[in-house]
């Protein structure tokens, strides 16, 4: 072995070798390299910046509170970049790895990184964070737009005011974590077309039916434990009063839907783990 | 060096890779066969570890792929050409190959000069012909400087002077001292390339063995005659075990003597030879005895074409 490589022509150096932070950074290369994913992190921010801005300026016509209302910012601000950012990025989620599968990628990807499970991970990792930070640019990017307008009627509410942090950057993870989402069915279905299509089941479809299914318990259980409603969890007003989680009531905290949203995802990518180790690529 | 120990692949009842045992040694440049269908790309990816063995296993330097430290020194693999996203360029493709193993920029750049890709290494591989995409996998395999390399149908779609620019290639790493597999339909460029030549049908090894002893084991070679006087040299000549066929053009092929003895029979009997040749058999003829019967998939009309992939 030895002799071997010392009559190579070309060298690279020896101790390059296979590391995780390496993956990362391939993961991240792949991402920012095509049109489509770097199109739909683009797109998080000018749907959440674009919403924003349209309902700051019919805000008054829509109806404004008499005071300043840290609910009333918070609704205005957060649901452009939550309701077409969890869709934007459980797609990119999607394309992250079936894109992969369509284009034959793949196979480069695992004969580069043999251990499947590291691949999911450092996917995961850069797709959590670049929508993320995609969705946090979004929602301080709303934030900041729309306060002269809020102010004008003098309602705006600075970024400092109590619960208003925390629901930017929660709202912003839950984007993250929809994108994780789309990540993990992506590498359950492998198929572009079938994984979109179970992302918007599972983001919007499902909230929709148990709404229209007749209320019983486990329906309206089910329904309070959805992904979508813990985004609205994550991204509303401050909690009241140490509730956590009380189904009877119907009151998810933003710590509740923390967790519920990260539960959906972390099912899916252990899901999509486990049929990328027992599978051949 | 890649060794196999009783490797089986099936899917569901179908078996692939029926029980094979075989080593493929460094320095020297081994031919893998067979008719498509054969198990020959089942047998690359398990190599690598895309597709898991249902029994028996796989070495590759050692150890299964998985376990080295840093899979792209140990091998270098082209099993698609097209094994990237058409909407990415050439370099940025190789740039997220490389990142994995911490292999720098100026790496990325040599390889890319190597397969003749510099002019086009910004434009997106959608573009790409099947030609500068096989150079891409080619680049992409050469990546890590590996000490073994496997390539399946590399000269697929190539021009003739990257054809030639192939085998020069799997040549000089061969002279290197490294293990280099290749998989190729097209039986003149094995032939002028390989050594060694691993023939496998229906996932089966047909022939592991020297291209020379392949040739001559699955082909007979016949001795090619020209003289004036061609009665007189089959009476010369008969006996059991020799067939003598005359030819439209006037010479005789004879089965069963070298072109020593018919030169001496000739003598013996006075007679003049114009020509005297010992003519063997080529690769394709030996491959196409060595799988017929074992090929899958076969064309209705002409039987045994074997090459057309």
């Amino acid at each position: 072995m030895n002799v071997l490589e010392n009559r190579r022509t070309t060298g690279i150096p020896a101790h390059d070798r296979l590391r995780f932070a390496g993956v990362l950074r391939s993961e991240f290369i792949k991402l920012t390299s095509l049109r489509s994913t770097v199109g739909l992190l683009l797109a998080i921010i000018a749907c959440g910046l674009a919403i924003s801005v349209v309902l700051g300026v019919t805000a008054e016509g829509a109806g404004l509170p008499d005071e300043p209302s840290v609910a009333f910012m918070l609704d205005q601000v957060t649901v452009g970049t939550v309701l077409f950012g969890q869709l934007i990025a459980g797609v990119l989620g999607v394309l992250v790895i079936s894109g992969e599968y369509s284009s034959g990628t793949i196979q480069s990807t695992l004969i580069a990184v043999p251990a499947r499970v590291t691949i999911l991970a450092a996917k995961a990792i850069v797709l959590f964070v670049t929508a993320t930070a995609a969705a946090l640019v979004a929602m301080f990017g709303s934030w900041a737009v729309t306060y002269p307008m809020f102010a004008a009627f003098g309602i705006e509410i600075g970024v400092t005011a109590p619960g208003v942090l925390s629901a930017l950057v929660g709202g912003s993870v839950y984007v993250g974590l929809a994108g994780v989402l789309g990540l993990g069915i992506g590498t359950v279905l492998r198929s572009v077309a079938a994984s979109v299509a179970t992302v918007i089941s599972i983001i919007l479809l499902l909230p929709i039916v148990l709404s229209v299914l007749p209320a019983s318990p486990l329906v309206r259980n089910l329904h309070l434990l959805s992904m979508s409603k813990a985004g609205d969890a994550m991204s509303g007003p401050p909690d009241a009063g140490g509730v956590f989680l009380d189904l009877a009531d119907g009151y998810v905290s933003s710590g509740a839907g923390w967790m519920v949203a990260a539960t959906w995802a972390g099912i899916f990518v252990v899901m999509g783990a486990i049929q990328l180790r027992r599978k051949d690529a | 060096m890649i060794r196999a120990e009783a490797l089986v692949k099936r899917y569901g009842n179908k078996v692939a890779v029926d029980a094979i045992d075989f080593t493929v040694q460094p320095g020297q440049v081994t031919g893998f066969l067979g008719p498509n269908g054969a198990g020959k790309s089942t047998t690359m990816r398990m190599i690598v570890g895309l597709d898991r063995p249902t029994a028996g296993r796989v070495e590759v330097n050692g150890r299964l792929y998985r376990e080295h430290q840093a899979p792209l020194r140990e091998v270098g693999v082209l099993l698609d050409a097209k094994a990237a996203n058409g909407g990415r360029s050439a370099y940025k493709h190789l740039l997220s190959i490389a990142a994995t193993h911490g292999i720098g920029v100026s790496r990325v750049r040599e390889v890319i000069g190597l397969a003749g890709l510099d002019s086009v290494a910004g434009r997106r591989v959608g573009g790409f012909s099947l030609g500068m995409g096989q150079r891409l996998g080619i680049a992409t395999a050469l990546l890590g400087d590996p000490a073994t390399i496997i390539l399946d149908e590399p000269v697929n779609g190539l021009d003739p002077e990257g054809v030639r620019w192939v085998r020069t290639l799997m040549r000089k790493l061969a002279a290197e001292g490294r293990t280099v597999l290749l998989s190729s339909h097209l039986m003149s460029e094995m032939a002028q390339t390989a050594d060694r030549l691993i023939v496998i049908g229906r996932g089966r090894i047909l022939a592991d063995d020297t291209i020379g002893n392949v040739i001559s084991s699955a082909t007979r070679s016949v001795t090619r005659v020209r003289t004036p006087e061609s009665e007189r040299l089959v009476a010369a000549i008969t006996g059991p075990d020799i067939i003598a066929t005359m030819l439209a053009d006037g010479a005789i092929e004879i089965i069963g003597l070298t072109a020593e003895q018919v030169a001496i029979a000739a003598a013996a009997s006075g007679l003049v030879l114009y020509e005297v040749a010992s003519v063997s058999g080529s690769l394709e003829d030996a491959y196409i005895a060595l799988t017929a019967g074992e090929v899958e998939y076969r064309s209705s009309d002409t039987a045994n074409t074997g090459a057309h992939e």
